[in-house]
């Protein structure tokens, strides 16, 4: 069972200004060093330059790999379809961290594991993860599944008719995840 | 085997915030984008998370990181708590009164002994209103001559705008953006430096505005933009005086506009008659049919705006760059309609007037350009320096200035961190952030919003209304022209500002978002200015030339600064750019800040091959004024032989490292007098180890 709630990260909306990095360790209050989000910077040269911003973290996929992988049984998927990380059950092995293929599990500076919550307690409340409602350009957008996914294949058609290549990662059947991504496919 | 454990892994290393449904309401007082703030405060009333106000109409609850630094900004290891006099070379605490007693004595001796001209205060960050309107009635008083932000910032633009319009601010408000057909941006990356209102741009775009940006960088600006226009640093001026030709030439300006509103076409006309297709495209780099393309989109496209930054401002050549600009939207009409105008962070609510009666104001006996006062502290001229800001780092040439800052008999500074130039005061107060101080701040969208007094005032903190007030008494000065609140001194300016007589802060507080200027008693707001076709000049027409000369473009190496430099010694051009997560200095003191934006130089691979260095390796970086080592971001966002970074750090800050400025000459645009911080030649060359 996948959430009815889901999160739409349009990376080709990042304009790599690293507000949802500080909202995210502001409010889920993550010591120095640390951090549950990444921006990663990437270039490519082929034609022209192609400069994207590409946000990392975890995607809260359907069927887990970290929750398979973790010796200790510290990671959980929830009924909400969220996949929730007990710190104090972490022993720090990070084998879940090399299993990830979306890079979602960081290293965190006290040597354990770290992880997005989708700010679960925000979630609660009825609000939005702390990194949507601070993105000045609504790259990062919270709400139902299917009006997201609705929205952005509009939003891909418009971009496929201009001669962009578009892919929405995390809709199908096979490879659900919560948190959707809207990337660039970069021709050779 | 056993158990064992790793002591550091026993720590917890997330905390999710409390939920606080006491959140108070202010504005951000950073960059002029004049974001709305929500503040949640810890029981003592000290700030403890900062988020964006979703119900302010401009920035929509977005907000980029700077405002969520505050928090470790405001209570970190270096902000000052107390005032301080310097003993032997080491800090000790006095009383606020000790130190005023003893500035107001140095002050009056030094207006006895040498004139009013042997003081002036540099005084980039004097606070909000109630500050800014105290520091000017203190300084009409006792004859104190200011360098605020203007010389290091925005000189060129304000005084190159009030010649061609009779006003400095922006035309427009940015929210225009939706109406405009075409937008144009140039050297200017909103993206990263008014990220909170940047959706105005996005939605300006989905809207159909058409969004041009001409940049020597690809920056982040340009990444979203319908065109992005590459061109060759300091080369601007010429693009904008091709297009001119070019809309000339072929009828394309608004000849009803021109006939009307404007004087000294003709003169434009003929200045810009060199400068054909053939000869821009050589000077620029960008082929002939680009420039074609984006006059007549500029012709057909109406109402248009137009948006410049730094990176045509803070340049040896900026005067004749930003008039060809400014004329350009002249001559197509783009002014006073909504949809067209100038958009910019320059947006003053003008002067208080007959405040101060004539037989008490006093005026500093003697002037200097922001070129000359470096020279003036050097020989003896000056003798005390009144600080609030950090011109150590944010000046050009901070070890000339740390020196000439060093020779003088008395300092002060008012300040919020320890930071390099308050290091060298003589006397340290303890200045309030703008969460703890009431006031106004202005916007981007040319409004006026009110915010309360949020935070508990830190220590012994003070505001510069407090400060300039108290020390006016201990000068024996009459105290009776000083507000002595936030509020009173909003009633003061508004009722002495015919652009703001009908701005009350009842209104401003009721009104989300705020009051658009100028507002008269009757309660007119105008969303932008000239709209009736009057301009501000003294003949009330758009002025084309001045003093017989339309525009004039200098090549930016044989402009102040480059001019008579070896280029086989210094090969390739520095430049500074602003980047998200730091304000002027001001954000360096936050770990966040820090591990957002570390110090690098953006180097092409081609120019890193030449020189030999890879990503990430030390690169020597000499001007003729000095050299400083910063590490290599190998990147194709800059073109081959420029040389970009930061412009922010100082050494005393979480960075330690002597600041970029350092490199740049104390040279000024001679049009505009705003002093350089782009496009200086330089040379770059690996350091140490391999490569060498």
């Amino acid at each position: 069972m996948i959430s009815q709630y889901a999160m739409i990260v349009d990376v080709s909306r990042c304009i790599g200004c690293n507000s949802c990095i500080v909202a995210c360790k502001q409010e889920n209050g993550i010591t120095k060093g640390s951090g549950w989000l990444q921006v990663w910077r990437k270039e490519l040269f082929r034609n022209h330059l192609n400069r994207y911003y590409n946000p990392q973290s975890c995607r809260h996929c359907a069927e887990p790999d970290c929750v398979a992988v973790c010796p200790v049984g510290a990671i959980h998927r929830s009924e909400d379809g969220l996949v929730i990380h007990n710190v104090e059950r972490c022993i720090g092995c990070q084998v879940c961290v090399a299993t990830c293929p979306h890079g979602g599990m960081k290293i965190m500076s006290n040597g354990k594991v770290g992880k997005c919550s989708l700010c679960n307690h925000l979630l609660q409340r009825g609000k939005e993860p702390a990194c949507v409602s601070v993105c000045p350009v609504d790259a990062r957008v919270f709400g139902e599944r299917e009006v997201l996914i609705r929205e952005a294949g509009l939003h891909m058609t418009n971009l496929i008719s201009k001669g962009i290549s578009v892919h929405l990662e995390g809709a199908e059947e096979k490879e659900q995840t919560m948190v959707l991504y809207l990337v660039k496919v970069v021709g050779l | 085997m056993g158990f064992y454990v790793r002591p550091q892994s026993l720590g917890i290393n997330s905390k999710p915030l409390k939920q606080d449904e006491n959140l108070r309401t202010s504005i951000c007082c950073l960059c002029n984008g004049g974001c709305g703030l929500k503040v949640s405060l810890d029981q003592d009333g000290k700030v403890q998370a900062v988020f964006g106000d979703p119900d302010n109409p401009y920035n929509k609850g977005k907000i980029c990181a700077k405002p969520m630094e505050i928090v470790q900004t405001l209570y970190g290891p270096y902000r000052v708590g107390y005032p301080m006099k310097k003993v032997n070379d080491k800090f000790e605490r006095i009383t606020w009164d000790e130190a005023l007693e003893l500035i107001a004595q140095k002050h009056n001796q030094h207006i006895k002994e040498s004139g009013t001209g042997s003081i002036v205060g540099i005084t980039s960050k004097i606070g909000g209103s109630y500050s800014k309107l105290a520091h000017s009635i203190f300084s009409e008083l006792v004859g104190m001559a200011n360098y605020g932000t203007g010389p290091i910032c925005t000189d060129s633009e304000v005084n190159v705008r009030k010649k061609i319009f009779g006003n400095g601010s922006s035309s427009g408000p940015l929210s225009d953006v939706v109406r405009a057909k075409i937008l144009l941006i140039v050297g200017n990356n909103c993206a990263q430096t008014k990220v909170g209102q940047f959706h105005w741009i996005l939605e300006a775009k989905r809207q159909g505005t058409r969004v041009v940006v001409i940049d020597t960088r690809y920056t982040e600006t340009a990444q979203v933009a319908d065109r992005f226009i590459q061109i060759r640093p300091g080369t601007d001026g010429a693009l904008g005086m091709a297009l001119l030709k070019i809309i000339i030439e072929n009828n394309l300006y608004d000849q009803s506009f021109i006939a009307e509103h404007t004087n000294g076409f003709e003169r434009l006309t003929q200045a810009v008659e060199p400068f054909t297709l053939e000869r821009a495209a050589d000077i620029t780099g960008i082929p002939r049919n680009v420039i074609e393309e984006l006059a007549q989109d500029l012709a057909s496209r109406k109402p248009g705006m137009l948006f410049e930054g730094r990176g045509i401002v803070c340049v040896n050549n900026a005067g004749a760059t930003i008039r060809a600009f400014e004329d350009l939207m002249a001559i197509l009409g783009n002014v006073g309609k909504p949809g067209s105008g100038i958009i910019s962070h320059i947006n003053n609510h003008g002067n208080i007037k007959d405040l101060i009666r004539e037989k008490d104001v006093v005026k500093p006996d003697r002037e200097r350009s922001a070129e000359a006062l470096y020279q003036a502290m050097e020989e003896g001229e000056i003798k005390m320096v009144f600080i609030a800001g950090n011109p150590c780092v944010n000046w050009p040439d901070s070890k000339r200035m740390t020196k000439a800052i060093q020779g003088l008999d008395f300092v002060v500074s008012h300040t919020l961190f320890l930071d390099d130039s308050a290091m060298l005061a003589d006397v340290i107060l303890p200045a309030t952030h703008w969460l703890e101080e009431a006031g106004v701040q202005s916007s981007v969208h040319r409004v006026l919003q009110w915010k309360d007094q949020v935070a508990v005032i830190y220590a012994e903190a003070r505001s510069g209304g407090d400060l300039f007030r108290q020390l006016a008494e201990h000068m024996g000065i009459a105290t009776s022209y000083f507000p002595n609140s936030p509020e009173t001194a909003w009633e003061l300016e508004r009722t002495h500002n015919k652009s703001i007589e009908g701005i009350t802060m009842e209104r401003m507080r009721r009104t989300p978002g705020g009051v658009h200027f100028p507002c008269s008693e009757n309660g007119q707001e105008a969303e932008r200015l000239y709209e009736s076709g009057l301009f501000s000049t003294p003949s009330g027409k758009v002025e084309l030339v001045e003093n017989d000369i339309a525009i004039e473009y200098i090549d930016m190496f044989d402009s102040p600064g480059n001019q008579g430099v070896s280029s086989e010694k210094y090969p390739y051009l520095l430049s500074t750019n602003k980047v998200a997560s730091h304000y002027h200095t001001i954000c360096q003191y936050s770990n966040w800040a820090w591990e957002m934006e570390k110090p690098y130089v953006e180097i092409h691979p081609q120019t890193a091959s030449e020189i030999g260095v890879m990503d990430g390796s030390p690169i020597r970086l000499e001007t003729e004024t000095s050299s400083i080592v910063l590490h290599a971001r190998v990147t194709r966002t800059v073109p081959r032989g420029c040389l970009s970074t930061q412009p922010y750090f100082g050494t005393r800050s979480i960075y330690g490292l002597l600041p970029i400025n350092s490199l740049f000459p104390v040279v000024a645009d001679p049009v505009g007098g705003n002093l350089v911080s782009k496009n200086i030649m330089c040379n770059a060359k690996a350091e140490g180890g391999q490569g060498q």
